[in-house]
């Protein structure tokens, strides 16, 4: 096992290496010169030149990729076009906002929807079962502009329960309870979608399960529902189950883009959309490559928790 | 390994049944309601009194921004949300509370030739880290704007002094300008190449330039002041405010300068927040905001406004504003000036402004809008006449055949929404458009390399009627191809005149040759708001640009 997750972690900077060289080659061949948007356009040549070499854009693109793969990997991610501000102190002061909000989303969209989707199954064909399974049809189908909107419309607007964006409140103290505060609404947005997905997908594996023929043996040995349902039952179920939280992890970090626009959540969506806009390329490489680095860990882990849920597979 | 492996297996178990922890083995569901109830009952009980504007506060102003400040260097500031920012805490020597208007901030001018200004700095300015702010201070700006290798986007705002180029810059090597001259600690002179309109010199010299401290920016190299910690965390302040904090693409903090020399800020603390402009309409639900930034850099889309208007409490002001919205034309393709008259009379302009714009703002006869004192009242729009347009096109011998190659740039919805309109347009008089929707920086560079036939464009203009840079021949925003010797010797001559009444009749025969030549078409003007609560004594005023001139004087009312 040790050595499999040795392999795995060298096989990935090749990997790695091919994103980046990907990324860069890509941002320069979009058109638009992101000096230009820096100068303007009276600039004497003189000039477009000290601001091309401001920004280390006076170099052949090679050069250019060279020296961005030597600096990062020392920690140095270059600098942002707009405020000339280190790119890493920006990125990591939104990883620990978009954490808390991906994080409580998929917590507390797994706790819910974990047992709904075993209610469900369990129902299968009931009433019980049919509500479930058109509230994630609902879940599924609303687009979270909208749902985030109308909460905020609702419950921040005219309640006033709610704070209707940010993270703290500005000037005041960051507490705990504040933070939860600011969350119940966009986590509420964003666990819709998560809850009815992964609600439709545990129902349908555990009806699976529930027809395999262990069950039927188990049930004839004469063992209670319950420990069926715990030892046999969610077990087995919990198998592809994996696989969906293994690609729901790298959204930890990938954030939620229009959640946090209406939200105003300081996190790396928003700061995506911005670094876009404005031809921030040290920005968007740095975005990449920790999307990438994610990924590729997440991966890594759904295979070793396959090994531990899953006897059958072995990396040796 | 084995061992490594079962703890492995075992952890993972516990993860799983943490996860079920909720589902109590049987899955029941009212638990989790009651779960599920019971949380938000105890959230919303614990922190219910977390508006973000604390009642009864009057010592902090909420500030709605859409657009990030992009920049803290007094010397390069390419966007408008910087340069609206560093106004809180850098000083120009002449503040603007009315477009036609000049107020002495740092300094005061004088002049008795219009080419020879004396600039006299205020006695009791002083930097925040106490020391004077001198005739130095002004000197070391200027001759580094105009520093051949320092990153500026102020240009033209020194390109008219003696020893500057027309881009504003010295010669290779050169450090001092020629006609920058210190007299004493508190008072200079500034010789222009030629005589010039005080009224041009004081927006651009005396309103656009903001003073840097010498004694910050002195030691370093000009060429490394962008990236230099001095330029992009300030900590010395002319201002009223003092910049605390830029939290990038969230917030900035801005805390009141006591010791600022026209008086201390009545306000303590500045927060401006940015957010798009949905979030800006629930944040004014709310009462979370004071006032919206306006500009083009603090709004919601025009469309929105009435929601705003429909709250208790705020006011909303509709004021005309120095945009312009354009079709602009490639003259080298189209060189013939009864074809691109044909394209004028083709479009419904002023359908555009009441649909689109819901009635909130005017239909452009030139580059001039109702807020200019230049706009020649006396020049109307041609109007729509897609019968006259086809007519005129005929004529002219266009080929109906090759469609135009139009480009409509994205992130400005109205425009966008304009661009499809415009596209039925030539299509109901027999003119194929090929439309294409490209993000700006894309769409510039295509329009500097005259690769379109028709596009839409945008362009913020100053008070000054001066436009050369577009219209120019080899203007720096010329990106159209036009060469017109008429408009050159016009607006040669319009600059050449040193007051309002010798130049307005040069730049009304200027506004009456652009709608014959018609190099460009003129939209739109959309109008500018401001949007605050009643009880702020201050905020946003007819000329937007102008507005923080009395910043140190306002005041939030106590709420009961």
């Amino acid at each position: 096992m040790k050595k499999y997750i040795i392999k795995r972690l060298l096989t990935a900077i090749p990997v790695l290496l091919m994103i980046s060289i990907g990324a860069f080659v890509m941002m320069n061949l979009a058109p638009g010169d992101p000096t230009d948007l820096y100068v303007t356009p009276d600039a004497t040549p003189l000039q477009v030149e000290a601001t091309r070499r401001a920004l280390g854009l006076d170099q052949p693109y090679p050069v250019q990729y060279i020296r961005w793969l030597t600096r990062a990997l020392q920690g140095d991610l270059g600098i942002n076009y707009a405020t000339r501000y280190p790119v890493l102190p920006i990125l990591v002061s939104r990883i620990g906002p978009t954490i808390v909000l991906m994080g409580a989303t998929l917590v507390v969209s797994y706790l819910i929807a974990i047992p709904l989707g075993i209610l469900s199954a369990r129902k299968h064909g009931t009433w019980v079962d049919n509500l479930l399974t058109g509230g994630a049809f609902v879940g599924v189908s609303i687009p979270n502009f909208f749902l985030g909107l109308g909460l905020i419309y609702i419950f921040s607007v005219q309640l006033s329960w709610f704070p209707t964006g940010g993270m703290s409140q500005l000037g005041g103290e960051s507490s705990f309870l504040s933070v939860i505060h600011h969350l119940v609404l966009p986590v509420t947005v964003l666990s819709a979608f998560y809850i009815a997905n992964m609600t439709r997908y545990m129902r349908a594996t555990m009806i699976e399960v529930y027809g395999e023929n262990y069950i039927r043996t188990a049930t004839a040995k004469g063992l209670a529902a319950e420990v069926i349902l715990t030892r046999h039952g969610i077990r087995n179920a919990l198998i592809p189950v994996i696989t969906i939280i293994g690609t729901d992890l790298p959204r930890l970090v990938g954030g939620a883009i229009v959640t946090e626009q209406i939200f105003q959540w300081p996190g790396l969506g928003r700061l995506t959309i911005m670094a876009i806009q404005q031809r921030e390329y040290p920005m968007l490489m740095a975005i990449t490559m920790l999307s990438a680095v994610v990924v590729l860990l997440a991966n890594l882990l759904v295979d070793i928790m396959y090994a531990v849920v899953d006897p059958r597979i072995k990396f040796d | 390994m084995s061992n490594w492996k079962k703890s492995l297996k075992y952890g993972t178990i516990v993860f799983a049944s943490s996860l079920l922890l909720a589902a109590c083995g049987n899955g029941d569901v009212p638990d989790l309601d009651e779960e599920a109830s019971a949380d938000n009952g105890e959230e919303a009980g614990a922190d219910d009194s977390l508006p973000e504007i604390e009642e009864g506060d009057t010592s902090t102003l909420m500030v709605g921004l859409t657009n990030a400040p992009d920049s803290f260097n007094p010397f390069n500031r390419p966007g408008v949300a910087g340069t609206w920012i560093q106004r809180f805490f850098y000083d120009s020597l002449l503040t603007m509370p009315t477009a036609d208007s000049f107020e002495p901030a740092l300094g005061e001018f004088e002049t008795d030739d219009n080419q020879v200004f004396t600039v006299t700095i205020d006695p009791d300015a002083n930097w925040s880290d106490g020391e004077p702010i001198t005739a130095h201070d002004v000197a070391f700006t200027l001759n580094t704007i105009a520093h051949p290798e320092v990153e500026t986007t102020l240009g033209t705002s020194v390109a008219m002094i003696e020893g500057a180029n027309s881009s504003g810059k010295m010669e290779d090597g050169e450090t001092e300008l020629a006609g920058v001259e210190v007299l004493d600690d508190k008072t200079l002179t500034i010789t222009t190449k030629s005589p010039v309109d005080l009224a041009y010199l004081s927006e651009f010299l005396g309103f656009n330039v903001l003073i840097a401290p010498e004694h910050v920016f002195g030691d370093i190299d000009p060429v490394d002041i962008p990236n230099s910690e001095a330029a992009t965390v300030p900590t010395v302040f002319s201002g009223a405010y003092k910049l605390v904090e830029y939290d990038t693409d969230n917030y900035v903090h801005l805390e009141a300068n006591p010791d600022y020399y026209r008086g201390a800020p009545e306000i303590e603390t500045v927060y401006a927040r940015i957010m798009n402009g949905t979030a800006m309409i629930t944040e004014f639900q709310a009462g979370n905001l004071h006032m919206a930034a306006g500009g083009g850099i603090g709004m919601v889309p025009v469309q929105d406004i009435s929601l705003l208007e429909d709250i208790d409490g705020l006011v909303v002001e509709e004021h005309p504003s120095f945009n312009g919205q354009y079709m602009i034309i490639n003259n080298e393709r189209f060189a013939d000036p009864q074809v691109r008259q044909a394209f004028a009379y083709a479009l419904n302009r002023e359908l555009t402004v009441e649909n689109l714009l819901d009635g909130r703002g005017e239909v452009l006869a030139s580059t001039y809008s109702s807020a200019s004192p230049y706009k020649d009242e006396d020049l109307s729009p041609l109007p729509y006449d897609p019968d006259l347009a086809r007519e005129m096109l005929e004529e002219a011998g266009f080929d109906f055949d090759t469609p135009l190659e139009f480009v409509v740039p994205t992130g400005n919805a109205v425009r966008e929404q304009n661009g499809d309109l415009i596209e039925q347009w030539f299509t109901e008089i027999g003119v194929e458009v090929n439309q294409n929707n490209y993000d700006f920086p894309t769409w510039l560079s295509m329009a500097q390399d005259l690769d379109y036939d028709i596009g839409l464009m945008g362009w913020g203009h100053t008070v000054d009627p001066n436009i050369a840079s577009y219209v120019q021949t080899g203007g720096a925003s010329n990106n159209m191809g036009i060469a017109d010797p008429v408009i050159d010797q016009l607006l040669e001559d319009g600059m050449a005149g040193t007051d309002f009444d010798e130049r307005f009749p040069i730049y009304a025969e200027l506004q009456q040759h652009l709608q014959d030549e018609m190099p460009i078409v003129p939209l739109y003007s959309d109008s500018q708001f401001s949007v605050q609560v009643d009880f702020l004594n201050g905020g946003i005023n007819e000329f937007w640009a102008g507005s923080l001139y009395d910043l140190h004087e306002w005041t939030l009312d106590e709420q009961n």
